[in-house]
């Protein structure tokens, strides 16, 4: 190997060549990329659609949701057998469709938001926190694996035997069945970030472990976090709408998607309409949320950009 | 005489194997043993040894991102190993590092500017305008230019990295640098580039440098003073220029003798140390290169030699046979085949041409 004798000049001067000298472009904003994933466009759409319906629910739905009426298991207003003032026909009960959709996933999308966001919060931070302090994490992780015993649906059974029906109950056992998850996954992805060089480079700048936490260790795994969280989302929608099927959640007769859905099964053969309507609406709120998920990921990690 | 920078002194650093939540510590890897240096204001001691030799952990004892299991260092006189940790977090800003792995060294969502204000706001080196004009200044020292700074790590190569890496570790005006092999993932007319950086900022800015790596063609274009590791102990230290032209330890001939030179048409070197290099859970007794040293006694294989000063010129060697003559065993190179020196033959004819039509 030969090592001419270069002076800083022709250092920058070559480095000049290789890279454009010109000043890049701004990068656009992360939200206008985001947008431009069609896919992913559409999911917010249908989301902020849904989540706009379900804020709204007082003033545009039709009816009082758990208003009875003559007209019982009318089939959607498209229909043959339609009536036009209910839209998406009625339930067994003759209870307006839209209106109990619109607060049905009001509720349905409560018990996700509140249970993902308790659980998924508690438990990234008990798996970073393990990686951070690799002291800590066999204690940690075996509480967490004894965490991980308890079926979200047993753990529903027993609260709600304790506590009584209602949401509450129901959002703590979905919380709690997130945290191993949400820990395991965090802890996963932070032992991967903890061993690359950045780290330990950082501590050798000086940085205290608090911005080492956050700046470092924390920015680096939020977004492949926040994908977990956003998938568990729809996982957690679906054990929610499973436990209200099971008559835990909220006492009829309040609107749930999930408990729609169960109370449609029993009109399956001749009514299908009661039981797949609130059923594909869960299918797209989960659906999308996967989607936005994804995409979000795609346009916050600066590595996965050309 | 200039200043000492860093004063270590029988620096040692032992990893426990097994242990865990109910097991027992069952091995100690003796990673780094009793290694003693000095480093001088504005010069560069380099680190040699193959890997696993304790090279890199030497250099992160050094900084203390590994706690030394015992020995001192010192940098400017002031204890390292034992500082509280927020005295320790303030004495950072005098020792700076620069890694080996220019792509993961940089935090990946982090811009230019952020990385480098980090240190530069952290330790107070400065504030507001006079801190952008500095990270401005960095960059142009490290031949970048301003436009790069608000740009991500990925957006930049090897080289252009490794220099962000150095005006991080120029941010806080540091006296000291532990370079762990901050040319080896480069590739090659890039290493020349950061390495003639790295000595031009040390002219400038009189650094000291801890340069660990495995190249001794770098080492010897960059370093003042040469320390050889060898299973975690220094076995040989002496002036660049001394140690290669007369090395006094059997390993350092076996390193300087393994090293590829470019000469056209030579075959491999002499045969070089017999075996691999044995674990340091366990190591060899007596001098732990005997089982693979041509030149081992009995003697060898029961104690330890201690590092001593051999001959005049300021070499420390550990070895029972330093003093032997045993001049480095190079291939000659072979003459020229017909086919080589027809191809020069060509390629200086062209030479020729073309210094011709220039002057015309």
């Amino acid at each position: 190997m030969t090592l001419a004798a270069t002076d800083p000049e022709e250092i920058t001067a070559a480095t000049e060549d290789g890279t454009a000298s010109a000043a890049p472009p701004a990068r656009a904003h992360w939200f206008r990329r985001l947008l431009r994933d069609r896919a992913a466009a559409l999911a917010l759409l249908v989301l902020a659609l849904i989540i706009l319906g379900a804020l709204l629910a007082p003033w545009i739905a039709p009816f009082d949701p758990a208003l009875n009426s003559r007209s019982v298991m009318t089939p959607p207003a498209w229909s043959a057998m339609g009536e036009s003032q209910y839209l998406l026909g009625t339930d067994g009960q003759g209870r307006d469709i839209l209106s109990r959709l619109l607060y049905g996933s009001r509720l349905t999308l409560l018990i996700g938001f509140i249970s993902v966001g308790l659980g998924g919060a508690i438990g990234s931070l008990i798996g970073l926190l393990s990686a951070f302090y690799a002291k800590l994490d066999p204690w940690v992780m075996r509480g967490v694996d004894i965490l991980l015993s308890f079926p979200a649906i047993l753990l529903g059974l027993a609260l709600v035997a304790v506590m009584g029906q209602g949401i509450v109950p129901v959002i703590i056992a979905l919380a709690v069945s997130s945290v191993p998850d949400c820990a395991r996954i965090a802890r996963g992805i932070a032992v991967g970030v903890m061993k690359q060089e950045f780290i330990e480079a950082g501590r050798a700048v000086g940085l205290s472990d608090l911005t080492l936490f956050s700046r470092y260790l924390l920015r680096n795994c939020i977004s492949s976090i926040m994908i977990f969280i956003s998938l568990r989302f729809g996982q957690v929608v679906l054990i929610g709408a499973t436990l209200s099927f099971l008559g835990l959640g909220a006492r009829p007769p309040t609107a749930e998607l999930g408990m729609m859905a169960s109370q449609g099964r029993e009109f399956l053969l001749f009514a299908p309409h009661i039981a797949v309507i609130p059923s594909v609406l869960i299918f797209v709120i989960v659906l999308s949320a996967n989607v936005a998920g994804d995409a979000l990921r795609d346009v916050l990690d600066p590595r996965l950009q050309a | 005489m200039k200043p000492l920078v860093l004063e270590v002194e029988s620096l040692t650093k032992h990893f426990p194997l097994g242990g865990g939540m109910f097991r027992k510590v069952k091995n100690v890897v003796q990673a780094v043993s009793d290694v003693s240096f000095t480093v001088a204001a504005g010069e560069t001691l380099a680190i040699v040894g193959e890997s696993g030799c304790g090279k890199s952990t030497t250099g992160r004892a050094i900084m203390r991102l590994l706690e030394p299991t015992a020995g001192s260092v010192k940098l400017d006189g002031e204890e390292i190993t034992e500082m509280s940790p927020g005295k320790l977090q303030a004495a950072r800003r005098n020792m700076q590092m620069v890694f080996q792995d220019p792509f993961g060294s940089l935090n990946p969502r982090m811009t230019v500017r952020e990385t480098l204000m980090e240190p530069i706001l952290l330790h107070g080196v400065a504030s507001g305008e006079r801190a952008q004009k500095w990270v401005t200044d960095l960059l142009k020292t490290v031949g970048l230019s301003e436009h790069h700074a608000d740009r991500y790590p990925h957006e930049f190569s090897g080289g252009q990295r490794q220099r962000i890496c150095i005006a991080r570790a120029l941010s806080t005006r540091p006296r000291l640098i532990v370079c762990d092999e901050p040319v080896s993932a480069l590739d090659v007319s890039v290493q020349a580039q950061i390495v003639n950086l790295l000595q031009d900022l040390q002219q400038k800015l009189g650094l000291a440098y801890v340069f660990i790596s495995h190249d001794l063609s770098v080492v010897r274009h960059i370093a003042d003073r040469v320390a050889v590791m060898y299973l975690g102990r220094i076995v040989e230290q002496a002036p660049a220029e001394q140690l290669f032209a007369d090395p006094r330890h059997p390993y350092t001939r076996a390193l300087i003798s393994a090293a590829p030179r470019p000469v056209p048409g030579l075959r491999t070197a002499v045969e070089a140390a017999e075996g691999d290099a044995p674990s340091a859970l366990n190591p060899p007794s007596g001098c732990a290169f005997h089982p693979r040293c041509p030149l081992a006694t009995a003697e060898c294989s029961q104690a330890r030699p201690e590092l001593r000063q051999v001959g005049d010129g300021g070499a420390l060697v550990a070895c029972h046979h330093a003093d032997e003559p045993a001049p480095v065993v190079l291939e000659t190179a072979p003459p020229a085949s017909a086919t080589l020196s027809a191809r020069l033959g060509v390629l200086a004819a062209a030479r020729a041409a073309a210094a011709e039509t220039a002057k015309a």
